[in-house]
């Protein structure tokens, strides 16, 4: 380690590591547009010129290699005079396109002008005329105007995703960004771009001219797509029960963890945000005799405790059944554990997760759920649901996430669950043969409730609620609690504190996360 | 993949290549030659000099676009290039162009219609003690006078 | 071309050829020089002084010693043949005269490093370079000057031509290696210095074709005989690239310090019957213009630093009382502009803002206060970029814009006028 001074801190750094990078770690922001953490310095902006004592010329804090006793000054005049200067240049090429672009509010370069310019333009030149809309992937525009050659785009795909697609071309003022012919970048982490890009070059079709970025709540997550637990955003907007067709979360984006997904994610889990707001299951619903109506949580509980008492007391404990899936927290599948396993026979747990699929070499699992090593720890051995044999000893039938609809033609699950007396879906989303449940149950998502998952390499992360469950879905792991009480069990699941303390005493793996 | 280049392109290419610690090294050289067979820089060039030499074909468009002396617009069967900088100023070059202008009936960028010429002009060719000058494809032509222009065109056909 | 002193320029009819070559001594010093220890030649090339000729003017055997020879890769050697300076063109007659001359200097600069591979890389306009490079090439191969084992040594050496095409900024190092490794040529950012990290990330020596061709006379004459030419710390002769308003331009080589006023009217005729001295650029473009009352400055490194300009390539440009200075920053700030790689955003964005206020000005559009703006914007740029070649841009101009103010007055006027009478 090194000792360095940045301005009035003393800091300490890593020997090799740059002044920039020292800053950062501290807490202190120098202003800069083509260095990204995840490349190697570029030194192109040349917006991150500090001033280094005994250096005879401005250095860029980006490069500079840290050396202890380093003085370095990030605010003096001649800091503050190159850094306007560098935004001026900036500016000059710039278009005023702050009232229709998409980066307003988020944009660096409208943040360091605010901060650091503040100066009248004074460029009276025609400006270079661009490009403004080229479409360059499945959902990506670049618009040549607002680029400021950052290459921060084409070191992305050069570096993380190899296929390189973006080239720089010609030179001096001329030089811009593009694709070769009609080529398009087609890859799985294409959202990426429009994430790292400083300004509004990039943007994203998903989220273009839908609203504007300082109407936005954030809220921090866990992806729930696959097993890699990538650590997200989200972007969102509060909506009124009526509005029900405005559009409540605008965007995902990847939040840095080292561990996880370092700085990325990928575009399944950025666009694959629909699963939060559509086709959502709201109410608690019974279906009987080809009428549905709605009912309380009270009520549609204590029947299914009924149902599952009545099984108990005639000595079938083996005919209650119990669909799941990995999408359930580590807690709720521990309370199923507790609730469950007593009363029933271990066969009759099935997990209906998504069909495996390929893993790519950056942070897509073949698991497409979040929690199989949870399960898995807990555990649940993960038996894909079978329909005949649920048809054969199923008389009560519990059915937790939307995964056996995934898993079966309509028709067929249909023809099962006619044969099944008692059948009960607890669910987030709803879909076509929902019908055929006796009750319908609401749940809620990830993202509105708190819990903690298990990632594929055994990393427990905890994660909290962003908003309120729609309508009057229930998280999982309290409706357990409930339907616990219901069963007559003596604990009282009321808080995740006691369920984990709980779990951590039966399973050393979760001891270990919890402490 | 051939590209439609005779075998004898494939092999000079090819060995141009092969005396480079990188393959992708040789990639100015390559379109250098590709250049002056198809007298331009386009498509089928660019994809063969990027299987030739394993790169991306968007990193051959990022050098044929870099570099002044590679052309991805077709052009004449042969190029003048006249020096504008400094020293050639001094010594006429204005008129030396505006006498080809007026000759080839084309501006700075044009190819004539009969596809003979294409007139450019440059930036300093390194021949400024025979300023004005100016080059035909690989030929300098120095201390050029309007008096002269007709014989130098009359030796490129 | 007459010479003041036979040193450096031999005008031996095809000495190009290789019997012409060796009759005259010539690889002789090559077979001496490996019998030294590489470290010995070094000593000798860096006792003697010599300064890049290129531009930088960094001494050649300091640049030499920066190379780690023992990190178990290869070394390369890499001569810089790109000669785009405006002004420039000693090197075109080096390589087309006296290929085997620079030859004998590499094969003598890369025992010295421990290269065994040399690229000499060639601007794409030099055909007939090049060409003659590469027939002296295989002469020398053939010769056995180049390949395995030379002069029964361990030592081996390929020598290849790579041909630009047609960049400037090639001529800035390590830009060069950028082209040389086949992308663009955008400078790298330094540090690491190519004496570390170089061509295919190899260290690597760069080096002027003229400071290489110097290389042998070093060890055929000894360094003290090669210092006693030019100044303390300053060795030798140079070659100056004379043109503009002079009545003999051409190629002069004259021992480092000799007056810049001799080499324009002693050496080069003076200016034409009936015009007047009104500028001179020392150094090629990027060279600071001096006035015509500037000219008693000795021609070596220091001197001309100090009077804040530089002998770069040592291009001497003569200008006269009939060339408008708006021209000339016309044709300066669209050479910088034309020239820029375009990564760096004060090059990029401040070289194209110069030549569109200058191309505004001459069009009548303008007013004195737009020379201002261009002495700021050239500021702006100075000190601020990746490379030198921002900051040539910049001092050239202001030198320009700051001597010649009192003429852009009229000269503004002038184009005003013009635009007026529409």
């Amino acid at each position: 380690m090194v000792k360095i001074r940045i301005d009035d801190r003393l800091l300490e750094a890593a020997e090799g590591s740059t002044v920039l990078k020292a800053a950062l770690a501290a807490g202190m922001d120098i202003p800069h547009f083509c260095f990204h953490p995840a490349f190697e310095p570029e030194g192109s902006c040349r917006m991150c010129l500090v001033e280094i004592e005994g250096a005879p010329k401005l250095e860029l804090a980006c490069s500079t290699r840290v050396k202890d006793g380093m003085n370095v000054l990030t605010s003096s005049p001649k800091v503050m005079e190159a850094r306007k200067e560098v935004l001026e240049f900036l500016l000059a090429e710039h278009p005023l396109d702050c009232p229709i672009c998409d980066k307003a509010g988020e944009c660096r370069l409208q943040d360091y002008y605010e901060r650091y310019g503040r100066f009248d333009a004074r460029f009276r030149e025609p400006k270079e005329k661009r490009d403004k809309i080229v479409p360059i992937g499945r959902r990506l525009l670049l618009d040549r105007e607002r680029c400021i050659l950052c290459t921060r785009c084409v070191r992305f795909l050069r570096e993380v995703t190899g296929a390189g697609e973006l080239g720089v071309f010609e030179r001096g003022a001329r030089t811009e960004i593009g694709l070769y012919e009609d080529g398009r970048i087609d890859n799985a982490y294409s959202g990426n771009l429009a994430e790292i890009c400083p300004v509004g070059a990039i943007t994203d079709t998903d989220f273009r001219f839908k609203t504007r970025t300082w109407f936005l709540e954030r809220g921090a997550s866990i992806c729930p797509h696959c097993g890699r637990g990538c650590n997200i955003d989200i972007d969102f907007r509060l909506t009124t029960e009526q509005a029900v067709a405005e559009r409540r979360i605008f965007r995902v984006r990847a939040r840095e963890n080292a561990a996880v997904n370092g700085h990325w994610i990928c575009d399944i889990g950025r666009y694959g945000h629909p699963y939060w707001t559509e086709n959502r299951s709201r109410f608690v619903l019974m279906n009987k005799d080809a009428k549905t109506t709605r009912l309380s949580w009270d009520k549609a509980l204590i029947i299914l405790s009924e149902k599952i008492k009545g099984l108990c007391l005639r000595g079938k404990g083996g005919r209650l059944g119990l669909v799941l899936d990995s999408f359930l927290s580590n807690e709720e599948l521990y309370l199923i554990g507790r609730i469950f396993r007593e009363a029933v026979d271990l066969g009759n747990f099935w997990f209906a997760d998504p069909k495996p699929q390929e893993a790519d070499r950056l942070l897509l699992t073949a698991e497409r759920s979040p929690n199989l090593r949870g399960a898995r720890e807990l555990g649940f051995e993960s038996r894909p649901p079978d329909l005949k044999e649920i048809v054969k000893r199923i008389e009560v039938l519990l059915v937790i996430g939307s995964g056996l609809r995934e898993a079966f033609a309509v028709g067929d699950v249909r023809k099962a669950l006619d044969r099944v007396p008692a059948k009960f879906l607890f669910a987030a989303h709803t879909g076509p043969g929902d019908d055929a449940y006796d009750f319908l149950l609401p749940a809620a998502l990830i993202a509105e409730k708190p819990g903690s998952l298990t990632n594929t390499l055994g990393l427990v992360q905890e994660f909290q609620p962003v908003w309120r469950p729609p309508g009057e879905a229930r998280p999982e792991w309290e409706v357990l609690g409930d339907l616990a009480r219901e069963l007559g069990s003596g604990e009282a699941w009321t808080d995740l504190t006691s369920i984990r303390e709980a779990m951590a005493r039966e399973y050393p793996f979760f001891k270990k996360s919890h402490e | 993949m051939s590209h439609g280049f005779a075998p004898a392109v494939l092999d000079e290419v090819s060995a141009i290549a092969d005396r480079y610690p990188r393959r992708e090294a040789a990639l100015l050289p390559v379109l250098r030659v590709l250049q002056k067979i198809s007298g331009v820089l386009g498509r089928a060039e660019e994809e063969l000099a990027a299987e030739l030499l394993g790169l991306e074909p968007v990193r051959v468009r990022e050098v044929v676009t870099f570099y002044s002396l590679f052309k991805q617009k077709p052009a004449g069967r042969h190029i003048i290039r006249v020096c504008i900088n400094l020293s050639c100023s001094m010594a006429g070059a204005e008129r030396s162009l505006a006498g080809l202008q007026t000759k080839l009936g084309i501006g700075p960028g044009e190819t004539t219609p009969d596809g003979r010429f294409t007139l450019l002009t440059v930036e300093c060719l390194g021949n400024c003690d025979q300023a004005p000058c100016l080059m035909v494809d690989d030929d300098d032509h120095g201390r050029v006078q309007e008096e002269q222009l007709d014989e130098i065109l009359g030796r490129y056909p | 071309m007459i010479r003041e002193r036979p040193e450096l320029l031999d005008l031996t009819e095809h000495l190009f050829e290789l019997d012409v070559y060796r009759s005259r001594g010539g690889y002789d010093t090559a077979r001496k020089a490996l019998g030294m220890s590489p470290d010995a030649v070094l000593a000798e090339v860096r006792d003697a002084d010599l300064k890049g000729r290129g531009g930088a003017g960094f001494p050649a055997g300091v640049k030499w010693g920066f190379i780690s020879r023992d990190d178990g890769g290869p070394v390369y050697l890499c001569v810089n043949a790109d000669e785009g300076e405006p002004g420039t063109f000693k090197d075109r007659w080096l390589m087309t005269h006296d290929p085997h001359l620079l030859l004998e200097g590499i094969i003598i600069t890369a025992y010295a490093v421990g290269a065994h591979d040399g690229f000499i890389y060639v601007r794409g306009e030099y055909e007939a370079a090049a060409l003659r490079l590469e027939r002296a090439i295989d002469e020398a191969r053939s010769a056995g000057f180049l390949g395995e084992g030379i002069f029964g040594t361990e030592f081996g050496l390929e020598v290849m031509v790579h041909r630009g095409a047609g960049a400037y900024i090639c001529g800035e190092e390590t830009a060069l290696l950028e082209s040389l490794e086949g992308k663009r040529g955008d400078p790298r950012l330094k540090p690491p210095f190519p004496a570390s990290v170089g061509l295919f990330r190899c260290p690597t020596v760069i080096n002027n074709v003229e400071t290489v061709s110097n290389v042998p006379r070093i060890l055929r004459d000894g360094a003290e005989a090669f210092r006693k030419l030019g100044r303390p710390g300053d060795g030798g002769t140079r070659l100056f690239s004379v043109s503009g308003a002079v009545v003999k331009p051409g190629l002069y080589e004259v021992p480092v310090g000799v007056p810049l006023k001799d080499l324009i009217f002693h050496l080069a005729g003076g200016l034409p019957p009936g015009r007047t001295l009104k500028a001179v650029i020392p150094g090629g473009l990027s060279a600071p213009v001096l006035l015509a009352e500037e000219i008693d400055l000795p021609l070596d490194c220091d001197s001309l630093f100090r009077a804040g300009s530089m002998i770069g390539s040592g291009a001497v440009i003569v200008i006269d009382d009939g060339m408008s200075m708006l021209d000339v920053l016309g044709i300066m700030t669209r050479f910088y502009a034309h020239e820029s790689c375009g990564q760096c955003t004060p090059c990029r964005v401040g070289t194209s803002w110069l030549h569109k206020t200058v191309v505004r000005l001459a069009s009548g559009n303008g007013n004195m206060e737009d020379i201002d703006e261009i002495a700021r914007v050239a500021s702006a740029i100075k000190g601020r970029t990746l490379c030198p070649l921002g900051d040539s841009a910049a001092l050239a101009v202001l030198a320009i814009v700051t001597k010649f103010r009192t003429e852009f007055g009229s000269r503004i006027e002038e184009c005003r006028a013009r635009n007026r009478s529409w």
